[in-house]
This record gives C-alpha cells, sequence and structure tokens, in this order.
C-alpha cells in the first residue's frame, strides 16, 4: 500500500464480515481522504451497505482494523463512530415525523441542553444551518417536508455531531432529478470544506457525475480504487458486474396497435381518503410498453391499484379490450388476464413466510390443473413451483425454502414471472428493477420487453427515468394525480420530460392523441 | 502487513456472542423448547432438593401416577379434554394470526346453551347429546360473533374484545346457576340441577368419557384441512400477509370471519362436553382455567397442529401430576410454581432457538496475528 503524503481521513484494512456463514466481504481496503466524494460501487449484494455498516459502528467486522485520522480505532456502536468522526445517513430516514425539523436535530444528542426552550432550539438548529449551508425551515414538523428535505434534515444531524466523514446510502434513489443536483452541490461544498463523503450507489452517471475517485465492489470483494476522471460508464458496469450484457431494445411504432388497457376519465383517492387521481384517460395498445414517468407520490401507486383491482374508481371507468371492469377485484383482474408487479413487492406480492411454492401458485392455485373445487393437487403445484423456478432462474436451496431466506432479486424474479403466467392481455408493472441489482433488474426488463414481444399490453410505471425510457415505446408524464404530457419515445427528450415532472407546465404538453 | 498500532493489552480473544438465525428449521425450534422443559426441570429439582426433597423420587412418583397405572392415565386424559379442545380453538385462528383471547367465554357460552338443553329435556340419549353438541357450538360462534365482524370490518384489536367478553360469560353463567336456573337441592349452592343426558364412559373406563376422542378428531381434520384443501392454503396465506392474499383474489375479511365462528365453535363445543362429561352441572367454576391452558399451549406450539396435541399432552400430564404429589404432601404453590417455570423454560426455548452461538473473532485478536 502507498502512503502518500497526506494522511487519509479513514483507512480500512483487511475487513472481512460474513453472516450465516454468508460472506458479505472478504479482505476489502478501503481508504478515504480528506475533501473527496469518494463513490462506493456495486450490484446489490456486493458488500457496499454491510461496509459503510461497519464504518458507522453498527456492525462489527469479523476480522481487519480500522484507522481513523491515523489512529486505531475500535467501533462498536454507532455513538463511538460519530466521536471518531465517521456518521451515516441511511435510505431510510431515521425522523421522527410528527417533531419539527429543530427537535429533530437535537434529539439524541450529548450536546442539547439539559433544560431548553423551543425558541432556543430553533436558534441553535439556524446557527447550524447557517455553518454548514443546509437551509430547511427549523420549525416545520418533518412530515410536511419533501423527501430531499428530510435529507438535509438527516444530513444536518450527523454533521451537528461532529462528522468529519460522512456516508450516505443511496442517497439519490429517493430524489428527483433536481433534488439529486442540490444534493451533489451540497456534496461539493462539503467536500471543498475538507470533509470526505462517502456516495453509495449503483448508478453509473450519478458516480461519475460527482465522484473524485471510485472504488467498485463485487461479491464481498474490491475490485478496484481508481480516479473518477476518465472512467467511462460501460466500463465500471463490466467492473460491477463482472460480465458485459447489454439489454437491446427496439423501440416501437404501435400507432395502429388495438388500445387493450384503457382508463377513461378515472378519479380516484388514496388510502388516506385524498383525491389522489383526476380525470385520467390513458390506453396503453397492444404490444407496446407505455411508461409512466413521474416523481413518486404523484398518484402513480393508486393508479397501479386501480388496475390490479385493489382499489375502486370514485368516478370513470377501467376497460379492458372495451370491456369495462366495474366494482372489480383482484381475482377479476387476473382471470381477465391481467398480471400486475406490485410496486412493495414484499408487502403485496409475497408472502415471506410461506415456502417459495406457496408463492409460486398464489395467483394460479385455482385453476383446474392444480385444484379441485377443495382440495389442492398437491404434486401439480409443486411441479408448477419447480417449472416457474427454473423459468425464472430463482436461486433457491429448494422449492420448499422459506421465501424471506431468498435475496430482493430472486423474490422479484419470481413474481415477475408469476405474474407473466397471468398477463394474457395485459401487465402492469410498477418499479419492477427499484433497488435490484443490475443482472436481477435486466432479467426483469427481459421479462417485460418478451411480454411486449408476445403482444401483451406493457404498463410500466417508475420513478426512474432512465428505465423507462430504456423500456417504453410511447412515454406519458404523471403529477400531482393528472397525465401533464404523452409522448412517443422519439420525441421524448429528458429535459423536457425532468420539467413536467417537476410540475413545471412551462414546456407545454404536446400530447400526442391516445388512443 | 505491518501494523504500527499495537493491539489493546485486554483484547478479548474469541468471545461467544449471540447471531440472529435468518431461519429457524422445525427441528431446531423443538430443540429449543425441549431445552427449556429440561432446563426449568433442572432448576425446580435444584430448589426442591435444597429444600430437602428428593426431585427424583418425586418425578418418579409423578410419571408413574400418570403413566404408570391405568386410572392415572385415563384421569389425566380427563384433563387433556378441554385443554386439547381450547388449544384447537386458539390454534386455528393464530394460523390467521388472530388471538381468540376469549375461549374461556366461548367454553361457558357453550357450556351454558347445553345445560339449556340438558336440563329440561330428557329425550334420546344420543339425539339429545347431538343437540346439546349443535347449540353448545353456535353458542361459542355467537360469542365471537361480535368480534369476528369488528375485526374483519374494521380492524378492531380482537385481543381486547374477545378478552372482554369473557367476564361477561362468567357472570352470565354464574346468573343462570345462581338464579334462573338455580336447583336449591343441590350442594353446590350456585349450581344448576344435573343436565339428563350424560356422555357415556369411554369403553372399559368409569373415570373418561366418550368425548376424548373428540379433540383428536378435531385436530386430525385441521391438519388435513391445512395441508390437503384449498381453503386451508387461503387461509395460511392470509395469516402470512393478508396484503397478498387479497392480491391473489383471496377474499380475506370473510375468510377471518369464517376461521373466528370455527374457533369459537370449537370452544364452545369443548364447554358442552365438559358439562355433559365431568361437571354434570353448570357453575361459574367448571373451568379450571382450561381457556388460559389452551392458549398457553397454542402460543408456545407456533403453527403446528401436532405440536398443539403434544403440547395439550403435556400441560394434562403436569396438572395431574400436580395432583398426585400433592397427595404425597407437596403443596400446591410448589406445584404451581413448577408449572410456571416449565412454561417459562417453554417460552425462552422458543426464542432462543431463533438465535445461535458464534465466536466473535474482535478487531483485536485478528491485528495481532
Amino acid at each position: 500500500m502507498t502512503t502518500e503524503a497526506p494522511r487519509p481521513a479513514v483507512l480500512a484494512r483487511n475487513i472481512s464480515k460474513s453472516f450465516d456463514g454468508v460472506v458479505a466481504l472478504a479482505d476489502v481496503d478501503l481508504e478515504l481522504r480528506r475533501g473527496e466524494v469518494h463513490a462506493l460501487l456495486g450490484e446489490n449484494g456486493a458488500g457496499k451497505t454491510t461496509l459503510s455498516n461497519i464504518l458507522a459502528g453498527i456492525y462489527r467486522a469479523d476480522a481487519g482494523q480500522i484507522e481513523i485520522d491515523g489512529v486505531v480505532h475500535q467501533l462498536h456502536s454507532p455513538a463511538q463512530a460519530i466521536a471518531a468522526g465517521i456518521g451515516m445517513v441511511h435510505q431510510h430516514f431515521r425522523l421522527v415525523a410528527p417533531m419539527t425539523v429543530a427537535e429533530n436535530v437535537h434529539l439524541g444528542w450529548d450536546a442539547t441542553p439539559t433544560v431548553v426552550t423551543r425558541r432556543e432550539l430553533v436558534t441553535r438548529t439556524q446557527r447550524l444551518m447557517d455553518q454548514f449551508g443546509l437551509r430547511v425551515d427549523p420549525e416545520a414538523k418533518v412530515w410536511q417536508l419533501s423527501v430531499g428535505e428530510q435529507q438535509r434534515v438527516e444530513i444536518l444531524r450527523v454533521l451537528a455531531r461532529g462528522a468529519r466523514t460522512l456516508i450516505l446510502d443511496e442517497p439519490t434513489a429517493v430524489l428527483t432529478t433536481a433534488e439529486a443536483k442540490d444534493l451533489f452541490a451540497v456534496m461539493r461544498s462539503l467536500v471543498a470544506a475538507e470533509r470526505t463523503v462517502v456516495f453509495i450507489s449503483h448508478k453509473l452517471n450519478e458516480v461519475l457525475e460527482v465522484g473524485d475517485r471510485i472504488t467498485v465492489l463485487r461479491g464481498g470483494r474490491r475490485v478496484v480504487t481508481r480516479e473518477a476522471t476518465g472512467a467511462t460508464a460501460r466500463e465500471l458496469a463490466r467492473l460491477m458486474t463482472g460480465e458485459e450484457r447489454e439489454l437491446e431494445v427496439v423501440h416501437r411504432d404501435t400507432s395502429d396497435h388495438a388500445s387493450v388497457l384503457q382508463l377513461r376519465a378515472v378519479s380516484a383517492r388514496s388510502a388516506r381518503g385524498l383525491p389522489a387521481l383526476h380525470d385520467v384517460s390513458l390506453a396503453v395498445r397492444q404490444g407496446e410498453i407505455l411508461g409512466i414517468a413521474g416523481v413518486s407520490g404523484n398518484g402513480q401507486s393508486e393508479l397501479a391499484e386501480l388496475l390490479t383491482g385493489l382499489r375502486k374508481p370514485d368516478s370513470g371507468h377501467v376497460l379492458l379490450s372495451g370491456e369495462r371492469l366495474t366494482d372489480a377485484n383482484p381475482r377479476r383482474f387476473a382471470a381477465a388476464g391481467v398480471g400486475s408487479i406490485p410496486e412493495d413487492r414484499i408487502g403485496t406480492g409475497l408472502v415471506r413466510s410461506a415456502p417459495v411454492r406457496d408463492n409460486a401458485v398464489l395467483r394460479h392455485y385455482r385453476s383446474p390443473e392444480l385444484s379441485g373445487r377443495v382440495g389442492l393437487k398437491r404434486p401439480a403445484i409443486l411441479a408448477f413451483a419447480q417449472r416457474l423456478v427454473a423459468r425464472a432462474r430463482v436461486q433457491t436451496p429448494s422449492v420448499l425454502s422459506t421465501t424471506s431466506i431468498l435475496s430482493g432479486g430472486n423474490q422479484q424474479r419470481l413474481i415477475v414471472h408469476r405474474e407473466a403466467l397471468v398477463a394474457t392481455s395485459a401487465f402492469v408493472a410498477m418499479h419492477p428493477s427499484r433497488g435490484l441489482d443490475v443482472n436481477a433488474a435486466q432479467d426483469v426488463q427481459e421479462a417485460l420487453l418478451k411480454a411486449r414481444d408476445d403482444g401483451c399490453a406493457v404498463l410500466l410505471i417508475s420513478d426512474d427515468l432512465d428505465e423507462v425510457l430504456l423500456l417504453s415505446d410511447r412515454v406519458a408524464v404523471m403529477y400531482e394525480g393528472r397525465i401533464v404530457g404523452l409522448f412517443d419515445r422519439r420525441d421524448a427528450d429528458r429535459e423536457r420530460l425532468g420539467l413536467l415532472m417537476g410540475g413545471h407546465s412551462s414546456a407545454p404538453p404536446d400530447t400526442t392523441e391516445a388512443g | 502487513m505491518a501494523v504500527a498500532q499495537a493491539p489493546a493489552p485486554q483484547a478479548v480473544r474469541g468471545r461467544l456472542r449471540l447471531e440472529r438465525r435468518l431461519s429457524v428449521p422445525p427441528t431446531q425450534a423443538a430443540l429449543g423448547r425441549l431445552a427449556g422443559v429440561g432446563v426449568a426441570l433442572i432448576v425446580a429439582a435444584v430448589v426442591l432438593a435444597l429444600t430437602g426433597r428428593d426431585p427424583f423420587s418425586l418425578l418418579g412418583k409423578a410419571l408413574d401416577g400418570t403413566f404408570g397405572e391405568r386410572q392415572g392415565l385415563e384421569e389425566m386424559a380427563l384433563l387433556l379434554t378441554p385443554i386439547l379442545m381450547n388449544a384447537l380453538a386458539v390454534h386455528i385462528a393464530l394460523r390467521m394470526k388472530i388471538w381468540n383471547i376469549g375461549s374461556e367465554g366461548q367454553f361457558f357460552m357453550g357450556a351454558w346453551a347445553a345445560a339449556g338443553i340438558g336440563i329440561y329435556w330428557d329425550g334420546p340419549l344420543y339425539l339429545v347429546l347431538l343437540v346439546m353438541a349443535t347449540a353448545a357450538a353456535l353458542a361459542g360462534a355467537a360469542w365471537i360473533l361480535v368480534p369476528a365482524l369488528a375485526r374483519a370490518r374494521w380492524q378492531v384489536n380482537e385481543i381486547i374484545t374477545t378478552l372482554l367478553l369473557n367476564f361477561v360469560a362468567i357472570q352470565w353463567v354464574a346468573w343462570f346457576s345462581f338464579d334462573i336456573w338455580n336447583d336449591r337441592a343441590a350442594s353446590v349452592v350456585q349450581s344448576t340441577a344435573v343436565v339428563q343426558s350424560r356422555m357415556p364412559y369411554f369403553p372399559g373406563s368409569t373415570t373418561l368419557y366418550l368425548s376424548v376422542i373428540v379433540p383428536f378428531v378435531i385436530a386430525a381434520v385441521i391438519f388435513a384441512v391445512f395441508r390437503y384443501t384449498r381453503w386451508g392454503y387461503e387461509v395460511d396465506m392470509i395469516g402470512g400477509n393478508p396484503r397478498a392474499a387479497e392480491f391473489a383474489g383471496i377474499r380475506v375479511t370473510r375468510r377471518i370471519v369464517v376461521v373466528m365462528l370455527l374457533s369459537g365453535a370449537i370452544a364452545g363445543l369443548s364447554g358442552m362436553l365438559h358439562l355433559a362429561g365431568p361437571a354434570q352441572r353448570l357453575n361459574s367454576s367448571i373451568s379450571n382455567n382450561y381457556g388460559l391452558s389452551g392458549f398457553i399451549v397454542a402460543a408456545l406450539a407456533g403453527n403446528s397442529v401436532v405440536g398443539v396435541v403434544i403440547g395439550s399432552i403435556f400441560i394434562a400430564t403436569m396438572l395431574h401430576s400436580g395432583i398426585t404429589l400433592q397427595s404425597d404432601g407437596l403443596s400446591v404453590f410448589v406445584v404451581a410454581a413448577v408449572y410456571g417455570l416449565v412454561l417459562l423454560g417453554i417460552a425462552v426455548g422458543e426464542v432462543a432457538a431463533r438465535f445461535r452461538l458464534v465466536r466473535s473473532g474482535g478487531l483485536e485478536a485478528v491485528t495481532a496475528e
């Protein structure tokens, strides 16, 4: 290991960690310098989060050593890590929603005075915000804030506690493009002040945009650490996956295809009873992928539930090949040939405590091949499950294993191929590759393309604009419960979509006719 | 690789540490519970030895008193009937992650309905028993109807509703046995007259009733339903994740109501079996905490009917041994304490099975190498 002139901020050597006999990290070295954005790149399960959790004192390494500013530290708790100057902002925020920003910043912090007034908390918070250049209304309740603002509060909280090295775990996963830009600016200002930022991501373009140096992890090992200058997305992808695999998508012109799945002037409410969809009309044509771009929470969840039968419209109609699916329930939609990849795959798509076999037949167990009026045909069910697992390339010890032991990618493979069997006429996919590693994501995307090529009408709802642009033949943008733009793929321009997603109607929605 | 800093001198090497398992294999879960029983019995034995008793001879007497002679076995089976019935009632609801804490109340309402028929109708034996059983099952189901609807429709917590209805049921029975159906000739003050149709004895016995086979039949049916039928699969899926079940097109609300009614019906039927068998008369103390014992068994047995049967036999044996040992001069409090200790042991064993011991290298240990 070369020792360059400046002492590294953090030097982790030979870090190993395994869970239940499964190796998560093997002999990993990581050197973080002052004043750099160090990107940690890798697929899911590559060990990015495990490594950062070890640096943040949440996990203890089985072996290895951590030096902070040249001194060996033993980090047995997050408190010890932050005392040594390492703080982490998690993917899922740890804020108390009904409390104010100022209260959240001071919560569980030694430096908070024992007796303190509301006003003092606000002034203290204001001072911290000025110091770090992170501005949010200190008196706002956390639940009132946007996701980007909440993230700023999290970062402020960690910085206030004296972190000189800040670990951001997939910070852009929840942000809009504009919010991500703001975050990158914050990161740059932090490193300008000689702090260190560890940026975890599996989005290559972001890593190239904001990273100074890049460490790629694969299968719990460090593949390379290199300068970001001169690196290409293609090269990094190859290092991440260890193989070169590219999805070839040929976009189609579907203007003469018949409409299969249609919404006619549909309005609906959210689970909390608030209006979520306003007068939405949309048609998905046979043999096309219609992508819905938009920031999460603009009615996409309700739209997907509506097309699965989990939610009923207040007004308007859902039609399948011209026939109304009124008063429909999930069983009716499935029988009509509408498959669905639910937004929350664990919460809606799977019974995790049940064997893989039971989940494989969740949508088909009523079919005459698998059960009679009363009894289950157990051998046929077993065979069905084994076929599905083989076709979906789900890696599992057995179809009788508990589903919860499968990785996220394998769980999603199971769902996608199960739903593809349901989807004989239409396929509704929400965030189908969210959080998946490159390989699993490509498997999932390939399955959607295959459904399209088989003549299915595919509705792809995703807040990942890259995915929408990659797969869709047509692109619609959803904002505040309305379709604010609809384009053929060749007219869909990233910048314009981004503006519409952010609610800027300055770009006039020159909509092509839906239908 | 050379390391500048010497490892801390107080470095602890190879310290043992608990780690959560990703999934608990069934054998592991069973072993954990068994180990819990073992540890509890050892603790009890040590305490008994310290107070000057011989734990081994006590254990011998307990086992001998239950399994050593036919009479003991029959007495144990007599205790087993209501415990297993109540355990099965709680179990079937638990398949759906629904807690029926009210099986005691449903037991009382079943006994009450059976008594209403049994005291006043002197008809053909088997016909009367059949009508009593049906009435008891309906009464038990009726007693859980409101909690079931409230849970299925509005997600009202069934733990509270079913629990509170226990007290109502016991007061209801007390009122009838003290006043409306009171038998002034009876030696027990607050009691009704005896039922006219009594449960026949088990062949060759004058202690045990034929009703002992009922819970075993129900257990076998439950086992088969959950293994071989669509309905059972659907209920298990709802228990695992109601939202996924709804997504799969299962009518969740309807299943919840039906399962809860079945749970109440089994508990109600258990009240009738007890009334027509050993109790004969209705009063507010006919249940010897059978609902509670059954609840404990079902909660500790997890998702397994076989576990419920084994657990019920175990608890009935413990209760019966307690009675045997009392005649040997062991205080009822000591017996109760051992009983509680064993249940605690099982509960701890169940949790302990979710973890395992690993040897942690520790950062120091490795840098020293």
